[in-house]
């Protein structure tokens, strides 16, 4: 296994009378395959960002325009890295919550053989854990005894936490800085769903008015919108690897995987 | 159509656990007089619910095997076949389903969806059945019907429709609003036998009116007539609406949710109505046969009496008289004297007593006629075979059969225990096909399988109770299995000389795992190294191999054999020398291919008051569990695991004890996995010192 491992599979397809086959093709090899698909690392965004700890990142979009298959796949490059993903739904049961981890999954490992994907699938299971709410009944502190729970019986301390279905209301302010100590005490990035409406007037950067006082405490807002036959994805607020991010990432509006740069 | 099928309804009532379907079924019967007693499931009374039959269901209060019986309603004869909740007895859920025209699926008004209701869902969208929901238990502290609705929708994606709303709820609960005829109605009399309708109280016009609009907006999907009634904005008939909701649900596009109190007797005459107005007749249904003599080619059934028999035999019985043959007649009839033809066998039977079930009770009949359920005496078959009228070449499709997961030794005290152990184990195994026995050639025990602890427990208890055999059991095991994790070559050749005819054969290629089956034989031979004719000598001598692993004895599965060179021998050459040449074969590759050990791993689900959340984490956590999620549900979190099926055993116990016995759990196969080295060496452990006892 070591051999194989320092032969590149080019170098492998060349030596006379070999035949690789796909099967032998291992799990790193195709978790590094897969995270060059990475809509982050697409965008040219810091990646550090995402182990800092206390830091906010959001997915913004009007409804059914994918922001959970999209915060799904961030979700998904992560676990593939060994990040401890927590999912909080807010919006839909656990086995709902699955099925959008398996079926994103399946569209970003079609091409590979099915038991390799099998073994990348329960290998990355272990990294996450899926939580889900009712909406009125979730606050901060009900979160953080769960979450207590969890890290006093060893069974998961998380390094991303993804919040489904929260509504950005006038009272969010106050949850989002109990959560911002929270996630600073505990160590860990938390991604949102931020739902807006579709035809709501934006400043500048693109931020609907409505929401205008909350850019503040994201470090990164990932913005989706709908054009025609593919679905744009811009980061309106974050760092750049080396440049300013002025990039635009098409996405397929079926899969929402990267079809294309922009 | 004639009236007789117009007016039978096959109905099924399938729920999670403790969801009061035997309950509900008793009222049925006391209202259609099929019964003139009330008796609760572990009741006060000792009686028990009329459908427990068997005493063991009496003193657990769980329906164990799927009973049958009929009742009149309204000009319409219902069949109804209560099913058991537990997902041990998953097969007797599959085999009603199979044969049923609609079901009713019942849910608790306070667990709302629960992870039973799930599985049971699912086996009714596999056979297409039609379903309406009756919402249970709304006297219950927490009762909330209207939630369940909307779990319907979103935890099972029903398109579910309220057609009644409460009037009061939990121990206020008086009686329902009907969406359609816009009454109250009250449940009157000691057993509220007694139906009142009246207008709709004026606290709850303004709901009813919300709702009603509600559902007659999803009713207009099914028919333009009650489209064009909307738009016009006149008075709607109740038969527009009606009619629009039968075809939805019929088609499964639409279901209607009913709500009440079966225990409290509220709710069930007009659950009944239900079932007469929104479930479809055998007519309505289309059931498929395949014809075996013309390429496996689908027939649909007529549904017609005058048309040739065909039936289906879904359930057998040992009773005191003999066996007894539950069957669905799907065109034709069956009546006694008739000889019929058991297409499996291809044998001829004379059709004896025909009768119809009511639970352990029964009535002869003449003849079961298209559409029908009911029960044949004195014929020798096994569940899922078809039966026809001769010249029909006719065979329905099989039912599905899950593979049992787990395992018990039995040990009977003496010989005559023996002797009343293997009487039980043979009719047992004729009566449940996921329940199988076998002698280990190893340590000589009988073993025992099945799909969990309880399944077994009750096989166990059965065994002792009505046959009287004192037998003691081993600890459960675990039905794992072998498999390989890499593609391995062999060259092995099978040669023997011993005086007389030798044995000569050679076979070579490779094996490797594969993902899609158990079991993938390919031939790549070319040029006659190995004549046509021993091929499948080669194949059979692979398959026998995989039936006990040589790493630690449990059944191999998920390989690909390919072979792709050999050598034969003019005289020497057999059948039997290829059969050794091709387990010779694997013995010398399987040590290559880094065989591996998988064991079953169950999907639990554990329901459990919040503040206790924690600790069921804590438990899963202890036996290798991964916590799939948890749902907070406000008193009540549902926690989704998966499990191995070996740490399992006891775990009712310690759940109970960790919670004061406020969660239950349920627990269904979910798929085979890798153990982890640790174990697996535990486990060869075990297994050798097994083997050691037993020499």
């Amino acid at each position: 296994m070591l051999l194989k491992k320092a032969i590149s599979p080019v170098r492998r397809l060349r030596r006379p009378g070999q035949v690789i086959y796909l099967s032998d093709r291992n799990i790193a090899m195709m978790i590094k395959e897969l995270s060059e698909r990475n809509p982050l690392r697409h965008l040219g965004l810091d990646m550090n960002i995402l182990k800092e700890n206390g830091a906010f990142g959001a997915v913004m979009a009007p409804a059914g325009v994918g922001k959970t298959a999209l915060l799904v796949q961030i979700a998904l490059q992560a676990m593939m890295k060994k990040f401890s993903v927590f999912h909080v739904s807010l919006q839909d049961p656990v086995h709902k919550v699955t099925l959008w981890y398996d079926e994103i999954l399946q569209d970003l490992t079609k091409t590979y053989p099915v038991d390799n994907v099998q073994e990348l699938r329960e290998e990355i299971l272990l990294h996450r854990f899926i939580m889900t709410f009712r909406v009125d009944d979730f606050s901060v502190p009900k979160l953080a005894e769960r979450l207590n729970d969890l890290a006093v019986q060893n069974i998961f301390r998380p390094q991303i936490l993804i919040i489904d279905g929260l509504h950005f209301n006038s009272k969010i302010q106050p949850f989002l800085q109990e959560m911002k100590a929270l996630a600073e005490k505990q160590n860990f990035f938390v991604w949102f769903a931020l739902h807006i409406h579709r035809n709501e007037q934006t400043n500048q950067a693109g931020i609907p008015l409505s929401i205008e006082g909350l850019p503040q405490y994201f470090q990164v807002i990932l913005k989706i919108e709908e054009k025609g036959d593919y679905m744009s994805l811009k980061a309106i607020k974050g760092e750049g690897r080396d440049k300013a991010i002025d990039t635009e990432l098409r996405l397929d509006p079926t899969t929402m995987l990267i079809t294309d740069r922009g | 159509m004639s009236q007789a099928s117009r007016n039978i309804r096959n109905i099924g009532i399938s729920a999670h656990i403790d969801s009061g379907k035997t309950t509900l079924t008793e009222r049925i019967l006391f209202y259609t007089k099929r019964i003139h007693a009330i008796h609760d499931v572990k009741g006060k009374d000792g009686v028990g619910a009329t459908m427990d039959s068997m005493d063991l269901e009496k003193e657990r209060g769980i329906t164990i095997a799927s009973a049958a019986t009929y009742c009149n309603w309204d000009d319409h004869v219902i069949n109804i076949i209560d099913t058991p909740g537990h997902v041990d007895f998953t097969i007797e859920v599959e085999r009603s389903l199979r044969v049923l025209d609609g079901a009713v699926l019942v849910l608790c008004s306070v667990g709302g969806v629960q992870s039973q209701s799930i599985t049971v869902d699912q086996q009714m969208k596999r056979y297409q059945v039609p379903c309406i929901a009756f919402v249970n238990k709304c006297d219950r502290n927490g009762a909330n019907p209207l939630k369940v609705i909307f779990q319907l929708r979103t935890k099972l994606g029903h398109n579910a429709v309220a057609m009644q709303i409460p009037i009061g709820l939990e121990s206020e609960f008086q009686g329902v609003v009907d969406l359609v005829t816009m009454e109250a109605i009250y449940f009157d009399g000691d057993n509220g036998e007694m139906v009142r309708r009246e207008a709709v109280p004026e606290s709850l016009l303004a709901m009813a009116r919300e709702k009603r609009e509600e559902l007659i907006d999803a009713a207009t999907m099914f028919s333009d007539e009650l489209t064009e009634a909307v738009l016009e904005g006149g008075d709607i008939s109740c038969e527009l609406i009606t009619d629009a909701i039968r075809k939805g649900a019929v088609a499964r596009k639409l279901t209607p949710v009913f709500i009440g109190s079966a225990y409290k007797n509220k709710g069930v005459q007009p659950l009944l109505d239900a079932v007469t107005s929104y479930l479809p007749c055998p007519l309505e249904v289309v059931n498929e046969a395949i014809d075996t003599e013309d390429a496996a080619r689908n027939v649909v059934l007529s549904g017609q009496t005058d048309d040739p028999l065909v039936s289906l035999a879904f359930k057998l019985e040992d009773g005191p008289y003999g066996q007894l043959t539950y069957v669905r007649v799907y065109q034709g009839a069956i009546g006694r004297g008739d000889t019929i033809i058991n297409t499996r066998t291809g044998k001829k039977v004379k059709v004896g007593r025909v009768v119809r079930m009511h639970a352990d009770q029964m009535e002869d009949i003449d003849a079961i006629a298209a559409g029908s359920i009911g029960a044949l005496f004195g014929i020798d078959c096994a569940s899922g075979d078809t039966f026809v009228a001769p010249g029909v070449n006719l065979t329905m499709l099989s039912m599905f059969v899950p593979e049992p997961v787990i395992s018990l030794a039995l040990i009977p005290k003496d010989n005559k225990a023996q002797i009343s152990m293997s009487k039980a184990l043979n009719r047992f195994t004729k009566e449940d096909p996921t329940f199988r026995t076998h002698v280990d050639a190893e340590t000589n025990e009988t073993i025992i399988e099945g799909m969990g602890e309880l399944h077994l427990e009750i096989y166990v208890e059965r065994m002792r109770r009505e046959y009287a055999a004192e037998v003691t059991t081993g600890n459960p095991r675990v039905a794992y299995r072998e498999t390989i994790t890499r593609r391995a070559e062999f060259n092995y050749t099978h040669k023997k000389q011993t005086g007389g005819a030798g044995q000569f054969g050679r076979v070579a290629g490779f094996l490797e795992p594969y993902a899609e089956g158990d079991f993938l034989f390919d031939n790549k031979i070319t040029g006659g190294s190995i004549p046509t004719n021993y091929i499948p000598a080669c194949e059979k001598g692979f398959q026998q191999s995989l039936e006990k692993g040589p790493k630690m004895g449990f059944p191999v599965t998920g390989i690909k054999f390919c072979i792709n060179d050999g050598a034969f021998h003019a005289v020497d050459s057999s059948e039997i020398a290829f059969i050794a040449a091709a387990k010779g074969a694997f013995r010398e590759a399987y040590a290559k291919a880094a065989p591996v050990i998988h064991e079953p791993i169950m999907k639990v689900v554990i329901e459990t008051p919040t503040e206790y959340q924690g600790s069921v984490m804590g438990l899963l956590n202890q036996r290798r569990g991964i916590i799939v999620g948890a749902q907070d549900e406000g008193a009540m979190s549902v926690v989704e695991s998966q499990v191995p099926l070996a740490e399992m055993v006891g775990f009712s116990t310690i759940l109970r004890s960790a919670t004061q016995g406020k969660a239950q759990f349920t627990m269904e196969f979910a798929a085979y996995r890798q153990v982890p080295a640790s174990v697996a060496e535990k486990i060869l452990e075990e297994i050798a010192l097994r083997k050691k006892t037993a020499a």
